[in-house]
């Protein structure tokens, strides 16, 4: 490989850009940027695209879409240079990685060039439907646990940027994107004017200012984040710890009000009811039952009915009831 | 915080409990139609005090005994006729009608149009099971076409009624349609009739698992009680070619709605116009 994209100590000295800007020289750059369908991933790609095009770079750009109205994940490959052959990005070749949601930066590290890569990740965290796959309730989310200063600490350089706080303070959470877009920029060698130019192109007209205001919010954190040591703030450093459910479930069933009809048994998503010897429904698995309420409100009989009791409580009252008088 | 918001709501609190348990065959519908309903009044804080529920005659008639508020267990087809007389003379109390297939649109199909028409405020919600399930199993005027009934032994070639078109042609202010597989959503469905300044007309597409299931071979309760959502759903929905349970895809939801002046304040304000010019 004919050495590091970094080029900066190759180049002229130039005070104005940041130190750690990037540009093509004989191998293309690569950028690859993901996030959740709806964020806007594609739209800072082709903000990307655009922009290397008009400086004279061929662009190969290359994306999923059609994930946009279903909260899927979404990428887009961006390499722009002299020459470029392939569309997308091999692993461990992106020069620089943007994640507009946590989890999906996460899970798109191993592309980032180890050592020299750029990790620039919102830090808003989207969780998705199969993160919550046990249902009892309080049960804990299987979403990433690790924390901004971890991942960070592996990276190259890495900003973990609360870009969705960033955007909502300036008036529309869904400039997030350009805050990003922002950040991002610092880290090539493209003037300021010539990005704000494109941005403003491919926003609608009303939302011009805030998203001009949203890149130079993003463009004025890294740089100031460059002087201090990488800044993490953090909703996702608050990650809760993954504690036990706080909460059991009791089921209540009047015998005499069942007539066996099995619905209960049928409907139960866990399965952990039956019919017992004298065809009476009762609680088989107590451990599965997740609450749901399910059997309680299709029993024709009104036989079952479903406790929640708060275990936490519980303890407290059972503490206060032992201590002494 | 609880993470619970229907824990709140208790069913036993709103039924007589030395009633139970119900007459209702194993499996029957109607039981959860029942939950429903209790369960909008419990999330509209009405009182039991003021709440009113006229019922006729058949299974869904027999529902109203177990409702721990004022109940009326009336004529044959004649529920709505009580409830209107009920309504007008006692506008502050939240009537309901509790009907079934057969009492609502055979034997009362009169007192139902012009319910409609006159637009009273009253909630009529009727239990659609397609038969007359208490009597042994006759057609009833919602049986689809070719099922099997006791007096329909070589499947019935009535065509049927459908029940909210008719009462939205007789110009009811509110008209919707669900099944009890969705006892939340049917809840909702109830709590907006009950809101509703007019005539709410609502039928509830139940499941006669004794005596209709049993008949046309439909399987076990759970079974039947399983089709309601598998085959029937709302046409904009349908995304399978299966044959479906009733002989027509029905829509569910609120079907129509119009604020057509209310009946009972219209009366009272004629009367009172009356009473003031008399002087």
């Amino acid at each position: 490989m004919s050495g590091s994209p970094n080029s900066a100590s190759e180049a002229a000295p130039a005070p104005a850009s940041p130190a750690a800007a990037v540009e093509p020289s004989a191998e293309p750059l690569n950028v690859l940027i993901v996030g959740v369908g709806g964020q806007g991933v594609i739209m800072v790609s082709k903000v990307l695209a655009l922009l290397a095009q008009a400086q004279g770079f061929q662009v190969k750009q290359s994306e999923v879409h059609g994930m946009a109205k279903r909260g899927g994940a979404v990428f887009s490959h961006v390499r722009f240079g002299r020459q470029v052959w392939s569309p997308t990005i091999p692993k461990g070749e992106a020069d620089i990685l943007i994640a507009l949601e946590w989890a999906e930066g996460l899970r798109w590290l191993p592309y980032l060039k180890p050592e020299t890569g750029i990790f620039i990740c919102d830090t808003k965290r989207i969780v998705p439907p199969f993160a919550c796959l046990n249902r009892r309730p309080g049960a804990p989310l299987r979403y990433s646990r690790e924390t901004p200063a971890d991942v960070i600490s592996q990276v190259g350089e890495g900003y973990a940027i609360d870009a969705t706080q960033m955007a909502e303070e300036l008036g529309n959470e869904r400039a997030a994107n350009v805050v990003l877009l922002g950040a991002l920029s610092t880290a090539l060698r493209f003037p300021a004017a010539d990005w704000e130019q494109t941005v403003a192109k491919f926003v609608p007209k009303k939302t011009v200012s805030v998203n001009l205001d949203a890149f130079r919010r993003g463009r004025a954190w890294i740089e100031e984040a460059r002087v201090v040591t990488p800044a993490v703030e953090s909703r996702a450093a608050e990650a809760p710890a993954p504690a036990d459910p706080a909460y059991r479930v009791r089921l209540d069933i009047v015998a005499a009000w069942c007539k066996s009809c099995d619905i209960c048994v049928k409907i139960c998503p866990e399965r952990c009811l039956r019919l017992n010897a004298e065809r009476i429904a009762e609680l088989a698995e107590p451990e599965k039952c997740t609450g749901c309420r399910l059997c309680e409100w299709l029993c024709p009989d009104f036989a079952i009915r479903v406790h929640l009791e708060d275990i936490s409580a519980m303890a407290a009252d059972a503490a206060s009831e032992g201590a002494p008088r | 915080m609880s993470i619970d918001t229907a824990a709140a709501f208790d069913v036993t609190d709103y039924l007589r409990k030395q009633m139970m348990p119900h007459f209702l065959c194993p499996g029957c519908g109607h039981g959860m139609a029942l939950r429903a309903l209790l369960w909008a009044i419990h999330d509209l804080e009405i009182d039991k005090d003021a709440l009113a529920v006229v019922s006729g005659i058949g299974c869904a008639g027999r529902l109203s005994a177990y409702i721990d508020a004022n109940t009326f267990h009336v004529t044959h087809g004649r529920p709505i006729a009580y409830a209107t007389g009920l309504a007008l003379a006692r506008p502050d109390l939240h009537v309901v009608v509790i009907t079934g297939d057969g009492d609502c649109l055979a034997i009362g199909g009169n007192h139902l149009i012009h319910a409609c028409r006159r637009n009273l405020k009253l909630t009529c919600l009727m239990l659609n099971n397609e038969v007359y399930g208490m009597t042994g199993g006759q057609v009833s005027p919602t049986t689809s076409q070719s099922r099997l009934t006791t007096t329909t032994p070589l499947g019935n070639a009535e065509p049927h009624f459908d029940a909210c078109a008719l009462a939205t042609a007789a110009g009811a202010g509110f008209v919707g349609r669900e099944v009890t597989r969705h006892v939340p959503k049917l809840k909702e469905l109830i709590k907006a009739g009950l809101r509703h300044e007019g005539f709410a007309f609502i039928e509830i597409l139940s499941d006669c698992t004794e005596i209709f299931g049993r008949k046309n071979e439909m399987g076990s309760s759970p079974e039947m009680m399983m089709r309601q959502k598998s085959e029937l759903r709302p046409s904009a929905y349908r995304d399978t070619v299966d044959t479906p349970f009733r002989a027509n895809d029905l829509p569910t939801g609120i079907l129509a709605r119009n604020d057509r002046p209310e009946y009972g304040a219209a009366y009272r304000s004629a009367a009172a116009a009356a009473r003031n010019g008399a002087r």
